[in-house]
């Protein structure tokens, strides 16, 4: 479901504060070997998962192995192409585009998300009838399993499905939209289905954020004459800053994930009008069988990305350092 | 007491009306599906206008197919072998013993971290493992696991499960663990107690509560794989989503009935567990950072 470049560092910070506790109790020796044991695990399972696909990884991206040439991953040499892949990437318009819509469909799916969710957390920050019914039900839909979230939406896009019937009966005419087979419809239909789904999500986080905003403070300013406006901008979005960086932060990284629902709904169709990057690989590995070519791509992804999360993870510790030395 | 919501909203009811509004968008799809489900074939799609909530004619002839196989109410041409069964199976033991390995992995490391001041560097290398999308890095993944013969196993889908959601078991222990008092478990060490036996007398009794919680969290995200099991199962295995692109006929094209019935029963599950783990989800959202 998630993760986040933004909350490691928040937490980070926060876990520092225990690390170690039993430390003293045991003296350096059992420390050390209870260290040593509990971890193993973890750090076992990590470097399965790391060492090894790396290294395949950087030495099939060198080729132009396939699975198609009938020998094993391990005489991709025989086909040795130093750095052909990565400056296929450069080259590929296809990847850019996918790159491109993928940002796209994101900034539009996770700004639409953040605005419903924040409406409606200001719905619920006060109590109320049947409050805590209302807030589980919203709940539900993140709980739905993506892929069948897909066909569900699959089933409500159809042409004779219930969403243009809906739009029929509000109209008064009839509206038989072949939603799924024209570019824009289907963008406008993938991105409803996250916005289903994961509006709830941000719902839950910055509720979470904005009930953490003092009471006190809000009276305070209440009684002083401050407007409904002036208490939101001035008192709780600036309190609850954080909770919004970590919220968005979270979403855009899983949004970038995207595949399940646009490989049910639409394959990345009609054309390449859906095609996201995920999509995009998923057709190269499986449609093309350009291995060597996926994992230069890949390779690709995971340093940029790398980087970026590095680069963030510096500037907040920049303001923080910088805030505390103002403080 | 006012808030400034009482200040926006001076009418009660406009509250609930925008509350009943944002409630149907969110509900029509699940509601949609789960009336699908009854429906027979006949109306699966219906004429313009007609829009039918419920079920004119319930049958439960979809779920009959995707557990027989046929159907009464489906044309013979639709009889498939593989029944949803399997998939059901599949998807319960693999994410049941993925979550476990996870669960397992990562309390004991946050635990390792947080009283022992062990493996400084795992926090930041599990929440980079969260990352990439996972089909940038699925490649090897698929080369190794064909090498380890793990393709179309269930040990093999449940190995890559507990890795890929043992950052979540790890972070979430780890806050739950920073918030228990150690003076217990410092005391019982001092009076000489065995390590291991403070872990599972003291310190799990503990965070019994917090241990649930990740178990839940860890397998409902695991429940909701699609790309993995795509990639790393045949046929033998195939969990719940995979086997729902199965759900076709040459002659009559997506049989949504049956999509929907297992759809819906692919559903229930985490919903249940959702519900039950409520409180703590933006801890799990958040990886910690943030708690309600």
């Amino acid at each position: 479901m998630s993760a986040g470049s933004e909350s490691p560092a928040v937490a980070a910070a926060t876990a520092a504060a225990g690390g170690g506790r039993l430390a003293d109790a045991l003296g350096p020796r059992l420390t050390r070997r209870i260290g040593i044991a509990t971890t193993l695990p973890t750090q076992l399972l990590l470097i399965f998962i790391i060492a090894f696909p790396t290294l395949v990884t950087v030495y099939i991206s060198l080729t132009a192995w396939t699975p198609l040439d009938g020998i094993t991953w391990v005489q991709a040499y025989t086909s040795w192409s130093w750095f052909d892949n990565y400056i296929e990437i450069f080259q590929d318009g296809r990847l850019g585009g996918a790159i491109l819509r993928t940002l796209f469909i994101v900034a539009v799916a996770v700004t639409s998300e953040f605005l419903l969710g924040f409406g409606l957390a200001l719905l619920f920050v006060d109590k109320f009838a049947f409050r805590p019914i209302y807030y589980s039900l919203f709940l539900l839909p993140m709980m739905v399993v993506p892929a069948v979230s897909g066909y569900m939406f699959l089933i409500l896009f159809q042409s004779t499905g219930p969403i243009n019937q809906l739009i029929s009966f509000v109209t008064g005419h009839p509206f038989e939209m072949v939603w799924l087979t024209n570019r824009t419809t289907a963008t406008i239909a993938v991105i409803a289905a996250d916005v289903w789904q994961w509006t709830p999500m941000m719902f839950l986080i910055l509720l979470a954020g904005l009930i953490g905003v003092p009471q006190d403070q809000i009276k305070a300013a209440r009684l002083l004459g401050a407007s409904w406006g002036q208490i939101l901008t001035r008192i709780s979005l600036p309190r609850i800053r954080a909770v919004i960086v970590i919220a968005i932060g979270i979403r855009f990284i899983e949004a970038l994930k995207l595949f399940d629902v646009m490989f049910i709904m639409t394959k990345g169709g009609p054309g390449v009008a859906t095609e996201t990057l995920s999509l995009y690989i998923y057709k190269r590995t499986f449609g093309d069988l350009e291995w060597a070519y996926v994992a230069a791509i890949g390779l690709t992804i995971v340093i940029v990305m790398s980087l970026a999360a590095i680069a963030t993870l510096s500037a907040v510790r920049r303001i923080k350092a910088r805030r505390a030395a103002a403080a | 007491m006012k808030s400034f919501l009482q200040i926006l909203l001076p009418l009660r009811f406009l509250r609930h009306l925008l509350l009943l509004l944002a409630l149907f968008a969110a509900l029509f799809p699940i509601a949609w599906m789960a009336s699908m489900a009854f429906k027979p074939m006949a109306e699966w799609t219906a004429a313009s206008g007609d829009l039918t909530w419920l079920p004119k004619a319930p049958t439960l002839g979809n779920f009959q197919y995707i557990f027989t196989g046929v159907s009464d109410d489906y044309p013979s041409s639709t009889a498939m072998e593989k029944t949803a069964w399997r998939p059901i199976i599949a998807s319960l033991l693999v994410s049941g013993i993925g979550t476990l390995i996870a669960t397992i992995a990562g309390t004991l490391a946050a635990y390792g971290f947080s009283r022992f001041d062990r493996g400084r560097g795992l926090p930041l290398v599990l929440a980079q493992q969260r990352l990439f999308p996972p089909l940038a890095v699925i490649i090897p993944v698929m080369i190794m696991w064909a090498y380890l013969d793990l393709i179309d196993s269930w040990w093999g889908l449940a190995l890559i499960y507990g890795i890929v959601t043992l950052p979540f078991a790890f972070w979430l222990m780890l806050t739950f663990l920073d918030e228990v008092p150690v003076e217990l478990e410092e005391a019982a060490l001092i009076e000489g107690a065995r390590p291991y036996r403070v872990f599972l007398r003291v310190t799990l009794p503990l965070v019994k509560p917090a241990l649930a919680t990740t178990l839940l969290f860890v397998f409902i995200l695991n429940w909701s794989d699609y790309v993995l099991a795509l990639m790393l199962t045949r046929e033998q295995w195939v969990t719940i989503p995979v086997f729902m692109n199965d759900l076709n006929s040459a002659q009559t094209g997506q049989l949504y009935g049956a999509k929907a019935a297992l759809g819906l029963i692919a559903i229930v599950p985490p919903m249940i567990v959702g519900m039950l783990i409520q409180k703590h989800l933006v801890r799990g959202l958040t990886f910690g950072a943030l708690k309600q």
